[in-house]
């Protein structure tokens, strides 16, 4: 199994740049997540890894060995793209196996790697059907059986289960999940979902405007977030965010937004004065105080029941705020509440100029 | 009992279709100037064909003139002339469907693979302009260009040291250059169709064949062609469908009686017999003979696309 290694990887159409230099070691079988809002360039660095689009700067290695100027045939990756790209004239069999004919594998071979995979996808009963004839979910295994069957050293995907319904995705989700343990193979996965990021992903890479915002394991992401943007996008929903500042009180160190204060531990790297913002996740809220939790009375707007979970839409002051709660069955409860708490433990501080999460321990 | 049933759906059928003129009106007024424009010029000259079957004089008219069945057929069918255009038709459709159907085609692959974007436009601006050359002029230029002494193809074979050729009086002669010039003629515009099927074609098919590893050959025969295959299917049916109307105005200005037993079809037939003879219902027949040829072609080139591609006209 291969890794990959991007240094430094740029990418211009003409003049303007829009990825700028990207670092990132792939270690072999891992599965990678690339996640980012729309046009933060992260089909740009999937395309590039594959060969599709040239390197304008920077350097790309594929198994220990530098590619910038390899074909993409001659990379030995595979690619799944968004709308399948299944090929409309030939059947399920023959889409499967058109890599192996262009690469003029014998009749044998391909005939039972074509089975093989039908095996492994369950499309054993579709292989004579056009691919018109199939539904979305069949249609996105016929283009994963069409990277799988050539045993590439890296799989390529791009938002490869946007086009399915919600259940349909959940369901292909799992089943690339269980794929990639059974294959083993480095995998590289484009989606803005970051519900599929946070499942699949043995490390996300978020991505915001060309450039990487945090590399991490899922768990880490959500935890300890880097920056007020990744807080904001990893989560459903994201993390509260709150404008405080910093203030040396008889009480000790504090964040004071709007009134309502967050204590904080002496050894915070921060400074009187200081312009900070306080994050809590929804489901880190709590409806009952605890030790070492800080009061946070809202007005609230709206209850949104999701089943097991009831999202709460209020707002501190002007600045909206949700609190994911269980509901236990009884939402009635839920309608007359006027303070929540949060615990010390669980709130996170950034610095609000620069956006960067400081000291990632901030428990009193 | 059973006619009141089936007056019922009649009925609530009339009515819907009032119904959905009633919400469409716009829709069926844009068709009107194309309707109103084929009565005029398609319907109400049919009135006119049965003089095929009429002893017709300009001066009994059309109705007064008396029936005479398929005389004027017989009449066809036993003249050598006839039978002669018929063969030539068939011989100069045919050349023209095997060279000049797949021109256009091989056209837009070639086009579909220049890169560079501002020679692939004017390239395609060249190739398409003939197109838009007058017919007449298009027949100067070719006798100009055959001529036995100032012409540009017999200068050539000078330089062999070959004697000249006066090409437009050789039958065996005339229908290269009537095929050939049909294709410098229309292969580019025709390659159009091509072009905007090709564009049409998913990219994503060849980025992913590249990764796969497929040259750019093999994505021509394994992408492209198949991609565009109904398209081609159904210029093929129109094509077959025009079969017998080979370009007549052209066949006119480029023929001369040394070269009629090669160049002369059932179109200039009829329009000597109609025009130069004023024998009119022999022309009709001989034209109407045409058009149920024409139809019964297309008809069956339709019938047989259906069946085993899945592709047609209607
Ligand atoms: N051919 C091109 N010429 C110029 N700019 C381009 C070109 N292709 C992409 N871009 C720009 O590059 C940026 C990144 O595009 P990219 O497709 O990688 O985004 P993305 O992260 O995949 O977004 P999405 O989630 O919408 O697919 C965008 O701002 C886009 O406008
Ligand atoms: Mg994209």
């Amino acid at each position: 199994m291969s890794n990959v290694i991007l240094q430094h990887i740029v990418k211009r159409y003409d003049e303007i740049e829009v990825v700028h230099g990207i670092d990132l070691t792939i270690a072999p079988k891992e599965f990678v997540v690339l996640v980012g809002p729309s046009g933060c360039g992260k089909s740009t660095t999937l395309r590039m890894i594959a060969g599709l689009e040239e390197i304008s700067d920077g350097e790309l290695q594929i198994d220990d060995r530098v590619v910038n100027r390899v074909a993409p045939k001659d990379r030995d990756v595979a690619m799944v793209f968004q709308n399948y790209a299944l090929y409309p004239h030939l059947n399920v069999a023959e889409n499967i196996a058109f890599g192996l004919r262009i690469r003029k594998e014998s009749k044998e071979h391909i005939a039972k790697s074509v089975s093989e995979v039908g095996e492994i996808l369950g499309l054993t009963p579709y292989l004579q059907r056009r691919p018109a004839d199939l539904s979305g979910g069949q249609r996105q295994r016929v283009a994963m059986g069409r990277a799988i069957v050539r045993r590439p050293k890296v799989f390529l995907f791009d938002e490869p289960l946007s086009n399915l319904d919600a259940k349909l995705r959940t369901q292909m989700r799992a089943e690339i999940k269980r794929l990639h343990k059974r294959l083993g193979a480095t995998s590289v996965y484009v989606t803005h979902d970051q519900v599929e990021a946070m499942t699949l992903a043995d490390r996300i890479v978020v991505m915001n405007d060309g450039r990487i915002e945090q590399v991490g394991s899922p768990m880490d992401l959500f935890m300890n977030p880097a920056n007020t943007f990744v807080a904001g996008f990893i989560g459903s929903p994201p993390m509260n965010q709150l404008n405080g500042v910093v203030e040396v009180t008889s009480d000790g160190l504090q964040a004071n937004v709007s009134g309502i204060t967050f204590e904080l531990l002496e050894s915070t790297q921060v400074e009187p004065g200081q312009a900070v913002v306080v994050g809590i996740r929804p489901e880190h809220l709590s409806l009952h105080a605890s030790e070492h939790s800080s009061t946070i009375p809202i007005s609230l707007d709206l209850v949104e029941t999701l089943g097991s979970e009831a999202l709460l839409h209020a707002t501190v002051g002007e600045v909206p705020i949700i609190i994911k709660v269980e509901t236990h069955g009884n939402i009635d409860h839920l309608h007359n509440v006027k303070e929540v708490f949060a615990p010390m433990n669980l709130v996170k501080l950034f610095d609000m100029q620069s956006g960067l999460a400081i000291d990632r321990k901030t428990v009193a | 009992m059973a006619a009141a049933r089936q007056a019922k759906p009649l009925k609530q059928k009339l009515s819907r279709f009032v119904d959905h003129f009633r919400n469409d009106w716009q829709i069926y007024l844009m068709l009107l100037p194309t309707i109103i424009w084929m009565i005029v010029f398609l319907y109400k000259p049919m009135y006119g064909l049965q003089i095929a079957f009429k002893d017709y004089s300009i001066f009994r008219g059309v109705a007064a003139s008396p029936w005479v069945g398929f005389e004027h057929f017989q009449t066809l069918f036993s003249n050598d002339q006839f039978l002669r255009a018929i063969k030539n038709t068939i011989i100069i459709s045919a050349l023209n469907l095997l060279f000049g159907f797949p021109a256009p085609i091989i056209l837009a692959l070639m086009f579909n693979e220049i890169l560079h974007a501002t020679y692939k436009r004017t390239a395609q601006t060249i190739v398409y302009l003939p197109h838009f050359i007058s017919t007449v002029i298009i027949a100067g230029i070719v006798t100009t260009a055959f001529s036995p002494t100032a012409g540009v193809v017999n200068t050539m074979i000078g330089w062999f040291g070959l004697d000249s050729i006066y090409f437009l009086t050789k039958p065996e002669w005339f229908r290269p250059i009537f095929v050939s010039t049909g294709i410098w003629q229309e292969a580019g515009f025709g390659s159009i169709v091509f072009l905007a099927a090709i564009a049409g074609v998913n990219p994503s098919l060849y980025e992913s064949a590249v990764v796969d590893g497929a040259s750019r050959w093999q994505m021509m025969w394994r992408i492209t062609i198949p991609s565009i295959m109904p398209t081609i299917i159904i210029m093929l049916i129109i094509r077959i469908g025009n079969i017998m109307e080979v370009s007549f105005e052209l066949i006119i200005l480029l023929y001369q009686p040394a070269t009629w037993s090669t160049a002369d079809v059932v179109n200039t037939f009829v329009y000597r017999q109609g025009l130069e003879s004023g024998q009119y219902d022999v022309a009709a027949a001989a034209g109407l003979f045409n058009a149920v040829v024409a139809f019964v072609l297309v008809m069956t080139a339709n019938t047989l696309s259906r069946r085993y591609s899945r592709t047609s006209l209607w």
